[in-house]
């Protein structure tokens, strides 16, 4: 199984380096990509960034070859665990002084550093050892033993199609619909759902209240709660009816089991409180 | 719990609300539907809201109620908080809420010193379209273009609109593959978003 293994390590890697460095080295969008990168902070140098993006991907296609040409050979094999090592530092460096930025290891792939990004490079090392070890080339090995190899080769391609964020759309997604199929829809309503405060905002923006106060209002919303059956949401205001501007408590109450979609008329209750004395004040607002 | 939130205060303003409020309603008006409102003479413009300017940029200090805001060109703004500014942190909060690090969008008058003094203040706000891509029990697997994020679902926090609708808590409407847009405050810990709201088919 151990021979095995370090005999078939040089393919898959090969394919995998194979798929990458192209992608990189002749990817139509790989300048796009290489600007989301540390590299360009490093290089100060979006073109020379992406320079180097597309001969790293010209290295990993010269790797590939050597692997899947001359198998039993240990300096491709070294030259892969060289190429992860250096993945390895290059993500470690940019998670750790820029994390929002993009990783860049695959052709497609923009999305951030996360830890697959670190798994399929230690893959790589790890790979590019065994391929070291190969002692027999994976053509004779896959004639030999064509069962175990192909059984070997769909469980690593699957952990590597795991640890590729790129792949989701082929597996993940398809396995998570299967599973809210097969177990039901996870959100199911609680039995009194109540109506969210911003059902009650949203309703209560699209009232004649609001439009009527909306001179007076100056805040969004600061505070709610219910109280005697309605629900009470609370706003600041300034209230200048002879020039002689005060600040005042806008106080909204609204049916809280109402939404827009059970009514277009809500009835609201409006009062202005004057925040110096804590009095209502007498105002008709539809004045 | 007191202050400007604190429950004595609630209790005034209820009593004070339930005595003598306006009704503002179908009784009241009758027949009048929204274009009759909109038919009536518009206010006068507020001058506060021509004078109103925008901050942008991250909580670099907090200082009593002085927030020191770094903008994205590195340029230090002081933001006034005052018992009349709204606070938004995935819903209504107090400026307790506020922490050192968290994004921010203010607006406010501008002051003479040069600080603003702020009606209302979002924190860490996004707004994304994305597309459902998981479903779980307390949070959306979400992508946004090519990258993908967490949307978490927040009890009684989170609302959903399904084809213009009201907004509820009810999210078993949800499906993979839906096209949606996230008002969420994004959380700098783990780089998720909290959602506030999700609206699909709008």
């Amino acid at each position: 199984m151990a021979s095995l293994t370090t005999d078939l390590a040089p393919l898959l890697l090969g394919v995998l380096l194979a798929a990458t460095g192209a992608g990189k080295a002749f990817g139509r969008q790989v300048a796009g990509q290489a600007a989301g990168t540390v590299l360009v902070r490093v290089l100060n140098d979006g073109r020379r960034a992406t320079r180097v993006l597309r001969s790293t991907g010209a290295v990993e296609l010269v790797v590939a070859a050597g692997l899947l040409a001359a198998p039993t050979t240990t300096v491709p094999g070294i030259a892969a665990a060289a190429l992860g090592v250096g993945f390895l530092g290059y993500l470690g460096y940019a998670r750790a002084t820029a994390p929002e930025s993009s990783c860049g290891c695959t052709a497609r792939s923009d999305g951030p550093i996360t830890w697959r990004a670190f798994v399929r490079a230690g893959l790589v090392v790890v790979g590019g050892a065994a391929a070291a070890g190969a002692r027999t080339p994976w053509w004779t090995q896959g004639v030999r033993h064509p069962s175990a190899s192909l059984a070997f080769l769909v469980v690593t391609t699957a952990v590597l199609a795991a640890v590729s964020s790129d792949l989701d759309h082929l597996w993940l997604v398809p396995l998570r619909r299967t599973r809210l199929r097969i177990f039901g829809h996870p959100l199911v309503p609680g039995r009194d759902e109540e109506v969210p405060v911003a059902a009650s905002v949203e309703l209560l923006e699209r009232s004649l209240a609001w439009v009527a106060a909306a001179p007076v209002v100056r805040s969004g919303l600061i505070d709610h709660w219910e109280a005697d059956g309605w629900r009470f949401l609370q706003f600041a205001g300034v209230h200048d009816p002879d020039g002689a501007a005060r600040p005042v408590t806008v106080l909204f109450a609204v049916d809280p089991r109402a939404t827009k979609d059970t009514t277009d008329r809500p009835a609201v209750r409006v009062t202005l409180v004057d925040d110096r004395t804590d009095e209502p004040v007498a105002v008709d607002l539809l004045a | 719990m007191t202050g400007r939130n604190g429950i004595d205060r609630r209790r005034l303003l209820t009593s004070a609300a339930l005595g003598g409020a306006t009704i503002v309603g179908a009784s009241a008006l009758g027949g009048l539907d929204a274009e009759a409102a909109f038919a009536a003479p518009m206010p006068s413009l507020d001058p506060a809201i021509s004078r109103s300017s925008f901050v942008d940029g991250r909580v670099g200090r907090i200082k009593g109620s002085t927030l020191d805001v770094v903008e994205a060109d590195g340029t230090h703004r002081l933001i006034r908080l005052t018992n009349a500014t709204s606070v938004w942190k995935l819903e209504t909060v107090t400026a307790e809420a506020i922490e050192t690090g968290d994004g921010l969008y203010a607006r406010g008058v501008e002051m003479p010193d040069g600080s603003v003094a702020a009606d209302a203040v979002w924190v860490n706000i996004v707004n994304l379209y994305v597309t459902v891509r998981g479903i779980e029990r307390t949070r959306l697997h979400l992508s946004h273009g090519r990258t993908t994020l967490v949307g978490n679902i927040v009890d009684k926090r989170t609302t959903a609109s399904f084809r213009g609708g009201a907004l509820t808590s009810n999210l078993s409407q949800l499906k993979i593959g839906h096209h949606a847009q996230v008002l969420g405050a994004w959380r700098p810990a783990d780089d998720s978003v909290d959602i506030a709201r999700i609206s699909v088919g709008h």
